[in-house]
């Protein structure tokens, strides 16, 4: 950014407390990291080392007024710390097991339903709409995504059609919300339940007892010449389902859009101060159902993701089982921010894959890790790492004087 | 404050309008129609699900008829004399009553705190929370005698329940949290806990290793049955218990200081603080109230017929999120709350076990449940939509009766 | 200033249910002069703005613009016609830079798509040293001062192109020194060849930044007058006006022991700001104290701490003789003795949703004989209900009525019951006859000389002059939350006047 107009703001870059915060976190991570493979440093002296200075570092940064980045440090200290030593005391092929290169390509394809949640529940929020209907909307593009696909022959006219099916439940919300004035925790509670309903009934009435085809047409993966053969790096990211890449694209796409566009500027204020939006000449309410039918094929692109993306090709009733909360809780655990809401879903990714992995040590205790998203998010709705502040209008139905 | 509305009191603009939230909202739109409103949100939900099941080649008539037979509603018109559930009417219609009573619990959760201006979508949690403690319970005291064991595990769970929602009403108050971003996350956490300790490996997890499922519960911690036989699930005394809440939360909040203040509360929150009222801790009470409700739903469920449960029941289970339906329906009232859990309880059962699959497919009906939840909360939630159907119904009405426009 | 008219309202009336806002008003307004709107509370300043920047409809009347009529059906077909306004109550969004803030709506992009940001705060540097404006483009709006903030409003008006500006109340937010500079920015812009139309109650600042001078009275324009000329007087009594004097009968006052002192109290506010500085008084049985004042001197912050609905910063309140101290709240005030007629009704005073009985029980409902361990006897709510509706003479409904039923006069019957029947020492009324029609205001009145007979101390606030001078044995003047001047009753109405206005700051 040029910023020869303004040499008030010192906008140089400093190391300031917000910077050494990430940087503990990421030593935090590191800490843990040098205990798993590929490096496998089998002392525990490494992660502790590297984990207090994690702490340091967030402590550091909390007394100087980061407190939500700092906190977020300390802990990374602690975890990585923590998890960086039980690791060297585990045996070396139950490690193995659980973190390898493909843990990564996991994490991603975890994190990509949520990805898209909640930047669909960001994008309409932004404007002022809550949306709890994420889970619905998703779930419509995950049944009439692989209902198109299957009819038409074709993935990209299943993309068409989830994004058509949230869409339209983008639209009733918004018809709801804002022109009704409902209450729109209800008309979004009303949303999920329907979806639950309208997708259960019609798989089993288009599909009954047969289930999905399978050679339904899919999303394909990517294979990126070269790096596909690489040591680590290839099993990762090597070979990715093109809607991975596509959700990672929207992460800077939707940044750019909403803030540095003037669309985006516009959607904003909406979502801070109508009035005030509404006496510049700006209509609230196109702008409210733009962001909230947007807000819906977003979700549904996710939806999409799990019955024609992942899992190749498939439907169960109540298939996103909750993704849609924890597309919501990491919204609101990225403080309605499109990289807060990635590192979020990204985070939550990580805790599901770990789910998935741990039981090679203990049985049940790794589903707990599926209850950490919404663990987190209440400590941050609760204000003790920093509060998550939504947008000052958000969930206000706006009349016009 | 500017000038212009100083003196048209009449004519306050509309952000200066007083504590327009949606207790409030209900309450005049439930005065605007009376019953007629709520009557008329059901029917068009089951005009519409008809649509749907009509459209999809299917006769609405038939199909709705099946699911009134499958609730066991005929069994009131034909053969009221014969209690036996050996019948199967009758036995339909003692499984509608025995869902009824989840429902009117879990309807109460949502509706107590609607009072009080907070919505409480954390049933579902909740729920789980009670049923986990009375499964821990149950198990726990098999030597006891059944009365002090089954009451312990009822106030176990109802405790665990408050304690649970409670949460959301501490944060509420000291921090501001929204109590509907909290509850829906202490559900998932409610709902992964307990797929954790029934799980395998987890601590109440019963004596098959292999299985992800509780242990049962003694015989001493069963609720008896009054009507019909333990052997193929009777209706328990759960049923009375749920009664006597709807008049305790009816007791509650008309003969109570408590529940004046939750109203005072729930209509507007300022005029109750200038009234003397500690706001604050309205909330924590509401929610734990409310908490305990759907507690006690998870208490009578595993008492009094589940005995046992799996991890596989708790991703399946949907029964407190039927709550918030059920609640908004009934208008957050005792009686209403009471009707609308019978219908859905009907609607519920008469969907899924009590439909006869050679009449309309149970797994169509059971999603057909779903929509039509789906679509009262949302008419519910548009009650202008309702109320400008009604109102142009009215219109209409004068119109015909006056054909000359003035 | 010249003599070329830009802008002409000709016959300009707004109805409300109940009352005339504005009624065949006529206004103009001539290229680079400053036209100041002066009225006290409710004399159709803010109503007229309003249906000259679009927001509201005139039932009739005209508006021209450069000589052309023009009707305006939003603030967007005013903003066209070039005109801009600074509301009392900014259109800001606090978490956007000063720049985002003035562009919203009409951005400048780069490549067609973007938000051109460096253009942006380029152009309102460029704007701000035009006008001579200083403003940080690129600071958030939530980090500058109110002053800078109005700025931006400002700008905000110029980047649209306006020509004629309306600043409604522009000082009310202000400190003595941010008006000065605000006083310098409206001198530039008249220079630059702006019209502006500014509104204001406050005397000494319209004779000083306004070249001529137009007063509402009640929705009728009184008259226009040039500023050259006029005095401080003259305007203050075509402001009042002489009409319309309720009087009271009532004898003279017997004070008796002090209800209330309150000493050296001071209250912030959500923004920092100190609404209440250093007030100290006192308040006896059997007298009426009014607090006069302009709306916003700190009135409401008083009596919110009195009651115990806000914190106390610092100072002391006595009730009865009894210290409070400690932890403040609502409930203890009330035990103390304190009755509180809120200044709204609506927001604070009744549960609308409740009916009668219940609003009556607002304080008492954990007491007996309402209740008795936790136990509520409605019964005995509605009897005691349907008592105080007899006695209070309560029109419209019973104690089942829902309190929303009931018209705004017998609403305040309801308040006033509840609070006179609790036989406090001390019956704190603020605008306790706002909105209420004249026979229901005779009726409030006498009420609360007949509470001062039978030996209550009452404490009214209001804005209306007529009403304090009328009903009050000792009349406090407060002005920017310090209290300016005591005077006993009888005391002239122009300089109670003066003093509310600011005309004559007493030294504090």
């Amino acid at each position: 950014m040029t910023n020869h107009v303004t040499p008030l703001a010192t906008r140089g870059w400093v190391p300031g407390p917000r910077a050494i915060a990430v940087a503990g976190s990421v030593l935090g991570l590191v800490a843990f990291w040098s205990a798993i493979p590929p490096f496998e440093v089998r002392s525990p002296l490494v992660p502790i080392v590297i984990g207090i200075f994690a702490v340091a570092a967030g402590i550091w940064a909390v007394t100087r007024g980061s407190r939500r980045v700092g906190w977020g440090a300390i802990a990374s200290g602690v975890i990585g710390l923590a998890l960086g030593v039980a690791a060297t005391r585990s045996n070396s092929s139950n490690l193995e097991t659980v973190f390898t290169a493909d843990l990564i390509a996991q994490i991603l394809a975890f994190a990509t339903p949520l990805t898209f949640g909640a930047l669909g529940g960001m994008v309409s929020e932004r404007s002022g709409v809550v949306n709890v209907g994420l889970e619905g909307m998703m779930l419509m593009g995950a049944f009439w995504g692989v209902y198109a696909a299957d009819k038409g022959g074709s993935w990209v006219v299943g993309i068409l059609g989830a994004m058509l099916a949230g869409g339209l439940f983008g639209l009733l919300h918004a018809v709801w919300s804002v022109h009704f004035r409902a209450d729109q925790i209800v008309s979004g509670m009303a949303i999920n339940f329907l979806a639950l309903g309208v997708t259960g009934y019609f798989f089993e009435q288009l599909y009954g007892q047969q289930n999905i085809p399978s050679g339904v047409s899919t999303v394909p993966n990517v294979r990126i010449p070269f790096v596909a053969d690489w040591h680590f790096i290839g099993p990762a990211i090597g070979d990715l389902n093109l809607l991975i890449w596509i959700g990672i694209l929207f992460v800077p796409l939707s940044y750019v859009v909403l803030f540095k566009t003037p669309i985006g500027l516009r959607v904003r204020a909406c979502g801070e101060h109508p009035r005030a939006a509404d006496t510049v000449g700006i209509n609230v309410y196109a702008v409210r159902y733009g962001a909230v039918i947007t807000s819906g094929m977003l979700a549904a692109l996710g939806g999409a993701f799990l019955s024609i993306g992942y899992l190749g090709g498939s439907f169960t009733e109540n298939m996103t089982e909750g993704r849609g909360f924890i597309a919501l809780a990491a919204m609101i655990f990225g403080n309605w921010r499109p990289f807060g809401a990635w590192g979020a879903a990204l985070l939550f990714g990580f805790s599901t894959a770990l789910a998935y992995r741990l039981p090679v040590y203990s049985g049940s205790a790794a589903t707990l890790f599926q209850a950490l998203p919404y663990v987190l998010t209440l400590i941050a709705v609760a204000g003790v790492i920093g509060r998550s502040v939504p947008p000052a209008a958000d969930g206000k139905p706006y009349v016009k004087q | 404050m500017s000038e212009g509305n100083a003196a048209p009191t009449a004519n306050v603009p509309p952000e200066q309008e007083p504590s327009t939230n949606f207790s409030v909202r209900l309450g005049v739109a439930q005065r605007a129609g009376g019953v007629a409103v709520p009557i008329l949100t059901a029917v068009l939900a089951f005009l519409a699900g008809g649509i749907v099941v009509a459209a999809t080649g299917h006769n609405p008539w038939t199909a709705y008829h099946g699911i009134w037979d499958g609730a066991g509603f005929n069994w009131v018109f034909h053969i009221p004399w014969d209690t036996n559930t050996i019948h199967i009417d009758a036995y339909n219609f003692s499984q509608t009553l025995l869902v009824t009573t989840t429902l009117i619990l879990c309807g109460l959760a949502v509706a107590f705190p609607f009072r009080c201006g907070l919505f409480n979508i954390g049933g579902q949690g909740q729920y789980l929370v009670g049923l986990v403690v009375a499964n821990w319970i149950g198990v726990s005291f098999p030597s006891w005698p059944t009365l002090p064991h089954v009451l312990l595990g009822i106030g176990g769970a109802a405790l665990a329940g408050a304690v649970w929602a409670g949460i959301a009403g501490f944060l509420k108050a000291t921090t501001g949290a929204h109590e509907v971003i909290s509850t829906i996350m202490l559900n998932w956490i409610a709902i992964w806990g307990a797929q954790y300790v029934f799980g395998q490996g987890g601590p109440l997890q019963g004596q098959n290793p292999a299985a992800p499922e509780s242990g049962s519960i003694a015989s001493s911690a069963h609720i008896p049955d009054f009507w019909g036989t333990s052997l193929l699930q009777g209706l328990d005394y759960g049923f009375f218990v749920a009664i006597a809440m709807l008049v305790l939360f009816w007791i509650i909040l008309n003969r109570t200081t408590l529940g004046y203040e939750v109203r005072a509360v729930g209509f507007n929150p300022e005029a109750a603080a200038y009234g003397g009222i500690n706001v604050r801790n309205k909330y924590i009470q509401a929610m734990a109230i409310s908490g305990a409700f759907a507690g006690l739903a998870g208490a009578l469920d595993m008492l009094g017929f589940l005995f046992q449960y799996g991890v596989l029941d708790v991703q399946a289970s949907q029964i407190g999120f039927l709550g918030i339906a059920v609640a908004l329906l009934g208008r957050n009232s005792a009686i209403g709350t009471g009707i609308a859990a019978f219908l859905f309880g009907g609607l519920l059962f008469g969907t899924t076990h009590g439909l006869n699959s050679n009449v309309f497919d149970p797994s169509l009906a059971g999603n057909l449940t779903s929509m039509i939840q789906g679509l009262v909360v949302l008419f519910v939630g548009g009650d202008i939509f309702i109320l400008y159907l009604w109102n142009a119904r009215r219109k209409v009405r004068r119109r015909q009766e006056a054909p000359a426009p003035a | 200033m010249s003599d070329e008219t830009v802008l002409e309202l000709r016959g300009i009336t707004k109805r409300y249910p109940g009352i005339v806002a504005d009624d065949n008003v006529d206004f103009d307004l001539r290229r680079g002069e400053v036209h100041a709107l002066l009225g006290e509370n409710g004399a159709g300043k803010s109503t007229l703005m309003n249906i000259l920047y679009g927001l509201t409809k005139p039932d009739e009347g005209e508006i021209a613009v450069g000589g052309k009529n023009v009707s305006f059906s939003s603030a967007r077909d005013a903003i066209d016609e070039g005109i801009g306004m600074v509301h009392q109550h900014f259109m800001l969004i606090p978490v956007m830079t000063v720049a985002e803030n003035i562009v919203l709506g009409i951005e400048p992009t780069r490549e067609g798509v973007l938000l051109d940001e460096a253009g942006a705060e380029r152009r309102v540097a460029e704007l701000s040293k035009q006008f001579g404006l200083a403003v940080d483009p690129g600071a958030l709006v939530s980090n500058v001062t109110v002053g800078q903030q109005q700025r931006v409003e400002i700008l905000k008006a110029l980047y649209r192109g306006a020509q004629i500006l309306i600043l409604d109340e522009p000082t009310a937010v202000l400190t003595p020194q941010e008006a000065g500079e605000l006083f310098e920015i409206v001198r530039s812009l008249k220079s630059d060849g702006k019209s502006i139309i500014f509104i204001s109650h406050k005397l000494n600042e319209v004779l000083e930044i306004a070249d001529r001078i137009t007063v509402l009275r009640r929705g009728k324009k009184i008259d226009t007058v040039p500023t050259a000329g006029a005095t401080e007087e003259g305007l203050a009594r075509m402001m009042v006006g002489r009409d319309v004097l309720l009087r009271v009968d009532k004898t003279a006052a017997t004070p008796g022991d002090v209800a209330l002192e309150v000493e050296d109290l001071h209250v912030i506010d959500e923004r920092g700001l100190e609404p209440v500085r250093g007030v100290s008084f006192a308040v006896r049985r059997g007298e009426i104290v009014a607090i006069a004042g302009v709306d916003g001197n700190g009135q409401t912050e008083l009596i919110e701490a009195i009651t115990g609905l806000r914190k106390i910063e610092s100072g002391r309140v006595t009730v009865d003789g009894k210290p409070i101290e400690g932890h403040v709240t609502a409930r203890r005030m009330l035990d103390a003795g304190i009755g509180h007629i809120p200044e709204d009704r609506h927001r604070r005073g009744l549960v609308l949703e409740f009916n009668l009985a219940e609003n009556l029980a607002l304080h008492d409902y954990d007491k007996e004989p309402d209740s008795k361990r936790g136990w509520l006897f409605p019964a005995r709510l509605v009897a005691r209900a349907a008592r105080l509706i007899k006695e209070f003479d309560v029109r419209g409904g019973g104690p089942l009525t829902r309190a929303r039923a009931l018209s705004g006069g017998n609403q305040q019957k309801i308040v006033v019951a509840r609070e006179v029947a609790r036989n406090p020492a001390l019956l704190v009324a603020a605008q306790p006859t706002r909105g209420l029609d004249v026979g229901a205001i005779e009726y409030v009145h006498r009420r609360l000389v007949a509470e001062r007979d039978s030996g209550h101390a009452i404490l009214l606030v209001s804005l209306e002059l007529d009403e304090v001078l009328s009903l009050a044995d000792r009349i406090l003047v407060i002005y920017e939350g310090q209290i300016v001047g005591e005077h006993a009753a009888g005391a002239g109405e122009e300089e109670i006047g003066l003093e509310m206005l600011g005309g004559r700051k007493a030294a504090a």
